[in-house]
């Protein structure tokens, strides 16, 4: 046993903190276990010490892939230094602020200063900082939030997947299993005591996720893609699709069980990133194509997209009105509206309005995890 | 890094298992923080024999409990063994004192131990594999908090029955569902990944000493960079030695186009994929362009 001194122990207790801020699962048993392998000497071997914590404190392959990292930031000068950097930097965009622009297809416009302190205000005044950052429009998110609202995200994200999971199995309810009910009447003198029930999973909704990619959508398509590679986990028979100019069939890329891979695939798959918009052509290349196996009354069918068509709008309309007819309900996530003052005025969303079942925002952390209930509804 | 890690290493390496520094420090806090170890990764990678080989390693007993979906307490844990129970009820049903004769017959001579109660059973510390557990329901995960936490399991005629030893408990999951934060935060975490390219040709080089250095660097290669592409089931590194093996047997030195189309069966287990790799060339997956 070694000797453990209280500036260790407290440096330790931070650690866990530091990892705790970070979305890791960690109670007191954690920090009790760290400070076991302390008093046994393994942190007197840096390698050892950080394995060590790496096999405690990890729970899942996302902290797995983010520890090594998180530990040499913590437990080297390094990190100090960074820190005083990452305070220069949000000064620096505190500054930058007064002269803040806002890309709007493809054009760059500057915004009175104070319009966007009234907007900022609103969002921050008396919120917590994980409150704040869900409620942060996508667009606006500066370099210092940017891996926090990562973090958040991802931790956001895995708890709505659970719930998913829980409200998709139900085991006490269903027809009763005769096989099973006598078996255990047997253990109580053959006396049918206690009903046994099959397990009746509920029937697992089709979701059709359409994406729209273009530039207009940059700054939300990252978010948005992550969030239906979350559903992807909890939906078997989800389908997703990407589109601007061209439409791109995703569903085979998600396969991969690395989300970084499937990144990567997608960046090399869908050349119409960033490009222009053409709504209406991609859905009417969706019903020709896909029309005849995803769209049933049994599929739901989100868009995402700003609405914002470049091609000819009828079009869109009769592509709407079709997927309309053919599905069980369609949903529009439409992060313009998230911004204050919008009204779907312009002629693609006119046109599109009337033959949606729902019309939501899909801006912020927030309104992506409201959606949940949306779909569960349905 | 530590002796004890290095002579881990060492040992399971003359078991045919090579260990990485974290997998072996996971190991060792196994043995030494007395905590189960969950072990995540893809179909493949080595989490099954990870287990075999510590069995090995401590020279004890492994208790391998294989989940699926229904998997239920009468098959895991203990089922009372009904048709003994009849017969000793027949037997003694003359017997005026009814209740010496209920607690005869709820006795741990009458309870069949399947894995769970088996292992902590044991007089001498065993290895327990809970195979697969994203297979199982949740319903299964809550039975064995109590095991996991506290090594000791609840039945409801006898009380709780404490582990007389403590058994090593290993849980691999291939991530087709998430688990539950309760069950991970009572384990020791590690994600177990294919190995580096160097270190799948060791594992090839142990298994099959015969083997030729540049082919085992050939299908090595040709492996490593069939799992970056995007197949439904990439293949892991039993199939790398399923497929060195073949080779092997066919006296063959270089891979060439003609052996894949042949022997690709070997290496892919899925219609889609193999048709992938038959539509490319080998040189495709020796030498990709980026």
């Amino acid at each position: 046993m070694v000797e453990v001194t209280t500036s260790f122990r407290e440096r330790l207790i931070d650690f866990t903190m530091y990892c705790r801020e970070r979305q890791f699962m960690l109670g007191p048993q954690e920090t009790l276990d760290a400070f076991a392998i302390a008093e046994k000497g393994y942190a007197l071997d840096r390698t050892l010490f950080q394995y060590s914590l790496k096999a405690i404190y990890c729970k899942r392959k996302e902290h797995f892939d983010r520890f090594d990292e998180m530990f040499q930031r913590f437990w080297s000068r390094f990190y100090e230094e960074k820190l005083e950097q990452r305070k220069k930097q949000i000064k620096q965009l505190k500054k930058e602020k007064d002269t803040a622009t806002i890309i709007f297809l493809g054009t760059e416009f500057n915004l009175p200063k104070k319009e966007i302190k009234e907007q900022e205000a609103k969002e921050t005044v008396g919120a917590n900082e994980s409150i704040r950052l869900r409620l942060t429009d996508f667009s606006k998110v500066n370099i210092a939030d940017k891996e926090k609202l990562e973090e958040l995200a991802e931790e956001l994200f895995h708890q709505m997947s659970m719930r998913f999971k829980r409200r998709l199995e139900n085991a006490n309810k269903g027809r009763i299993d005769i096989r099973n009910t006598i078996r255990h009447g047997i253990s109580k003198g053959g006396l049918l005591l206690e009903l046994s029930h099959k397990r009746k999973r509920k029937e697992k909704r089709k979701v059709v996720f359409l994406l729209d990619v273009s530039g207009s959508m940059d700054t939300y398509s990252y978010y948005l893609l992550r969030y239906v590679m979350v559903l992807k986990k909890y939906f078997k028979s989800l389908e997703f699709f990407t589109f601007s100019t061209e439409l791109t069939h995703v569903t085979p890329m998600l396969r991969q069980n690395n989300e970084q891979q499937i990144l990567q695939q997608i960046g090399k798959n869908v050349h119409s990133w960033s490009s222009g918009t053409k709504i209406g052509e991609s859905l009417t290349e969706f019903i020709a194509s896909y029309g005849n196996k995803f769209l049933s009354q049994k599929h739901i069918v989100v868009v995402l997209s700003d609405g914002l068509e470049t091609g000819n709008v009828s079009v869109l309309k009769e592509a709407v009105r079709t997927i309309r007819r053919k599905c069980k309900t369609l949903i529009w996530l439409n992060p313009l509206k998230g911004m204050v003052g919008y009204q779907p005025i312009q002629k693609g969303m006119v046109n599109v309005m009337p033959h949606l079942d729902a019309f939501e925002s899909a801006h912020n952390l927030d309104s992506l995890l409201k959606l949940e209930k949306l779909l569960m509804d349905v | 890094m530590n002796k004890e890690i290095q002579a881990l290493i060492k040992d399971f390496y003359e078991h045919d298992y090579i260990l990485n520094d974290a997998l072996a420090t996971s190991i060792f806090l196994l043995k030494n923080l007395e905590k189960p170890l969950l072990l995540e990764g893809n179909p493949g990678v080595g989490k099954t024999m990870l287990a075999k080989t510590l069995a090995q390693h401590l020279d004890t007993t492994l208790i391998r409990l294989q989940c699926y979906e229904g998997l239920d307490v009468s098959t895991t844990i203990y089922e009372w063994n009904y048709q003994k129970q009849l017969l000793h009820i027949k037997l003694f049903e003359q017997e005026e004192d009814k209740l010496a004769l209920q607690n005869q017959i709820f006795g741990m001579d009458y309870v069949l131990q399947r894995p769970l109660l088996q292992s902590i059973s044991a007089e001498k510390p065993v290895v327990l594999l809970i195979d697969e557990i994203d297979r199982a329901d949740e319903e299964f995960e809550a039975y064995l908090l109590e095991l996991l936490s506290d090594f000791q399991i609840s039945i409801p005629e006898l009380g709780t029955i404490k582990a007389l030893s403590q058994p090593l408990v290993i849980l691999t999951s291939n991530r087709t569902r998430e688990l539950s934060d309760a069950l991970r935060r009572r384990c020791l975490y590690h994600w177990v990944d294919f190995p580096s390219k160097t270190g799948e040709i060791d594992i090839i080089a142990k298994k099959l000493p015969n083997i030729d250095v540049e082919l085992a660097s050939q299908v090595v290669t040709f492996i490593h960079n069939l799992r970056k592409s995007s197949l439904i089931k990439p293949p892991g590194i039993a199939e790398s030695l399923d497929w060195a093996k073949t080779l092997l047997l066919m006296n063959q030195k270089n891979i060439t186009d003609e052996i894949v189309q042949t022997t690709i069966g070997s290496i892919l287990k899925h219609k889609d994929d193999v048709e992938f790799v038959r539509n490319k060339t080998v040189q495709e997956f020796l030498y990709p362009i980026d």
